[in-house]
């Protein structure tokens, strides 16, 4: 391709990728060192917006509460899906019906998804789950306002918005094997455990590695799942970085968003931070191409 | 034959798209509101097409109000616009189109919490010349007065009363009945009926409250300071969460937690509405405008056992009821371009009393005497809830303080901070607010 033609192929996304990503970029980290109000000039405060950020206890809960879901979720979603991809991709005539039925979760909008999941616990709205773990049990589960319940919820949700993408990506990776490779662990002795241990998945890490990616970006940005899910993560401890921007920075007529920014930029560290290990194996990958 | 069928299914795809699409667009409007109407609205409009943004949160008692008013003062030429938004939406847009020169809206919905800080903060235009100018073409002095005066802060009126909220006690009269039960007139009736309940066997958990950690707990708070004669603040800005009053009111809030579900405070008002709906709740405290909710069949095949009482006090000798008066109406903000005169008469002519009749039983009107027994459910009921609401205490500071103190608030309705703690707190940040 000559150059020419590659500027004019290319500059119209990265006139949108300035505007959508690198201006709210560079706007965020100016305004995490400036007090803001709405239709007001910034005033430089220095680090003021991130000490009182990272001395807040909420804050640290927020961070502890988020990293712990994005960590427990990606896990669940990582097995979990491989499994599910794998039961799938043995079906013939019956894959593009189970495989429509799993998208529903993924493409209702989270919000709606949320509020519907969230009547499967609540009584107000038949609790159907409830009936069933009351009649297993005879116990009353408390999962709107105990903080270790209402996290299983959160996650349990999460999984379930997100394990239709996990596995089809996993699907789409497990197609691409080749079947020699199998045939031959077969010939080897390998078992069905062992050939997916050390023959399919070592052959696929590469998708497995973008469904990780993937999933903890999304995870660490989680927000509105939690308005229905959890109504009172604040006072237990269930909330997450984004409620807590929300609340601090936009709730009940605040207007802090220098303060919002400084989270906003300390979020998008702890990203970097989490992401470190896939960073470096897409690095690794470029260099050996090269 | 072959044809067809291969024609069938796009045609079918595309039919279904359409309809898609035409319900969609039904589902944005906002006309068609059962208790709103059509007034006249005779502004003079301005040269070329002008938009009139209207900021007005959606509930069944604002909405006949902002649909009279979108309704009947459109014009081919001026053209009311009026996007759903819940509350806390408003709540943030109101902030944000009040911050700069420029706003988005032209007419916001205001109440009575947020005037003296928006007041205080010269955010809104004071109405008292063209109230004067227009008073008597749109009998503007039916308005309640009290409701005005809520509406005003410094003796400037800076929004157009609209309807008023007050607590109001919804009951199962088959059970009450039943049981030979009163409506409770204080809390401890309430917990003797609950009681009773509870013994024999009808349900667990018979008093729902909204006490959602959000404002709805610090408006029940507040509430049942009230009841007292206390608020957050003393008349004169002091700060009183330190006060005997303020740890009697958190107790007596206490003392009905055994007898409500408990997660109670995740519950707002639609949730408590649920709860009467599906009779887990044989008693509930909301403001009057979800009353009539809970009247309609086609929200629960209970809706004929529900009786309506004015709220109850906390004490026997308690000054007033557990209660808060909550005024909305309508103001102007002071960075609208549009012309101030054109404003007040679309907000006049969605108040006025054919308006204001439209909207019983959904709303309680501002004007005076408009509400009854005969054409209101909970008519009487919210006229004896009204008349024993403490006035509210004016200050600037209270919307935010109210934010600061709800956290600690929660903490110790859920049993994590003791009472005398969880009072220190909130006076300590109460104190941080109002300086």
């Amino acid at each position: 391709m000559k150059t020419r033609e590659f500027w004019v192929l290319f500059f119209p996304s990265l006139l949108v990728m300035g505007a959508l990503l690198v201006l709210p970029l560079v706007r965020t980290v100016q305004w995490s060192f400036e007090q803001v109000r709405y239709g007001v000039p910034g005033e430089f405060v220095g680090l003021a917006n991130f000490v009182e950020a990272l001395t807040d206890v909420r804050f640290g809960r927020a961070v502890l509460f988020t990293v712990s879901v994005t960590v427990v979720t990606t896990i669940i979603l990582l097995v979990g899906g491989y499994i599910i991809a794998t039961a799938v991709n043995r079906l013939t005539i019956t894959r593009p019906l189970v495989l429509g039925i799993m998208l529903v979760s993924y493409v209702l909008p989270n919000l709606v998804g949320a509020v519907a999941f969230s009547w499967l616990f609540d009584d107000s709205f038949g609790g159907l789950a409830n009936r069933i773990i009351e009649a297993f049990t005879g116990n009353q589960v408390l999962w709107f306002t105990d903080q270790v319940p209402n996290g299983i919820l959160v996650i349990a949700n999460t999984v379930w918005s997100m394990i239709p993408f996990a596995m089809l990506i996993i699907l789409a990776g497990l197609q691409g094997v080749p079947s020699e490779l199998k045939e031959a662990a077969r010939i080897d002795g390998a078992s069905s455990f062992q050939t997916h241990l050390h023959v399919i998945i070592p052959t696929i890490r590469g998708v497995l590695g973008f469904v990780t990616l993937i999933t903890i970006m999304d995870v660490l940005r989680m927000f509105d799942n939690l308005i229905p899910l959890s109504p009172q993560a604040q006072s237990i401890g269930n909330e997450s970085i984004m409620l807590y921007v929300y609340s601090v920075a936009f709730a009940d007529g605040a207007q802090r968003l220098g303060l919002g920014s400084a989270i906003n930029v300390l979020t998008i560290l702890l990203i970097l931070i989490m992401l470190i290990p896939f960073i470096r194996g897409i690095f690794k990958e470029a260099k050996a191409e090269r | 034959m072959v044809l067809i069928r291969y024609r069938a299914t796009p045609m079918i795809a595309l039919a279904a798209v359409g309809v898609l699409a035409l319900t969609s667009c039904g589902a944005g409007s906002r006309t068609g509101n059962a208790n709103a109407t059509t007034v006249s609205c005779g502004y003079t409009a301005p040269e070329g097409k002008t938009t009139v943004n209207v900021l007005a949160y959606n509930s069944s008692a604002i909405d006949p109000f902002t649909d009279t008013m979108v309704s009947s003062c459109s014009t081919d030429d001026v053209t009311l616009k009026h996007d759903p938004i819940d509350f806390g939406g408003q709540v943030t847009k109101t902030t944000a189109t009040l911050a700069g020169d420029t706003g988005t809206y032209d007419i916001i919905e205001t109440y009575g919490f947020v005037i003296p800080g928006l007041a205080e903060d010269e955010k809104l235009v004071p109405l008292d010349d063209l109230y004067d100018e227009l008073a008597e073409e749109y009998d503007l002095d039916a308005l309640s007065e009290s409701m005005r005066a809520g509406m005003s802060y410094d003796g400037k009126l800076y929004a157009l009363p609209m309807q008023a909220q007050m607590f109001v006690t919804a009951y199962r009269t088959d059970v009450f009945d039943d049981l030979g039960l009163k409506p409770p007139t204080t809390f401890d009736e309430m917990i003797t009926a609950a009681e009773a309940i509870k013994q024999a066997g009808v349900m667990e958990y018979p008093i729902a409250l909204p006490w959602l950690a959000t404002a709805d707990v610090s408006t029940s708070y507040q509430a049942a300071m009230n009841s007292l004669g206390a608020d957050f603040v003393s008349a004169d800005g002091e700060v009183t969460l330190d006060t005997p009053e303020a740890k009697q009111a958190l107790e007596a809030m206490l003392s009905l937690k055994p007898y409500m579900d408990p997660q109670v405070t995740t519950f707002d008002q639609p949730k408590v509405q649920q709860q009467m709906f599906n009779g887990t709740a044989a008693m509930s405290i909301m403001f009057s405008g979800r009353m009539n909710d809970l009247t309609l069949p086609a929200n629960s095949k209970l809706s004929d056992s529900f009786g309506f009482a004015g709220a109850p006090k906390l004490t026997a000798d308690a000054p007033y009821s557990y209660n808060r008066l909550s005024i909305d109406g309508w103001s102007i903000p002071f960075n609208t371009k549009l012309d101030k005169k054109m404003l007040f008469t679309m907000m006049a002519s969605a108040v006025s009393e054919k308006a204001s009749k439209a909207s019983v039983p959904a709303a309680y009107p501002a004007r005076a005497d408009m509400v009854t027994d005969e054409n209101s459910p909970y008519g009487a009921a919210a006229n004896d809830s009204i008349d024993s609401a403490m006035p509210p205490v004016v200050s600037p500071y209270l919307a935010d303080m109210t934010n600061e103190i709800r956290p600690i608030l929660v903490e110790v309705l859920n049993g994590n901070l003791s009472v005398d703690d969880g009072l220190a707190q909130m006076q300590s940040a109460g104190e941080k607010i109002a300086g």
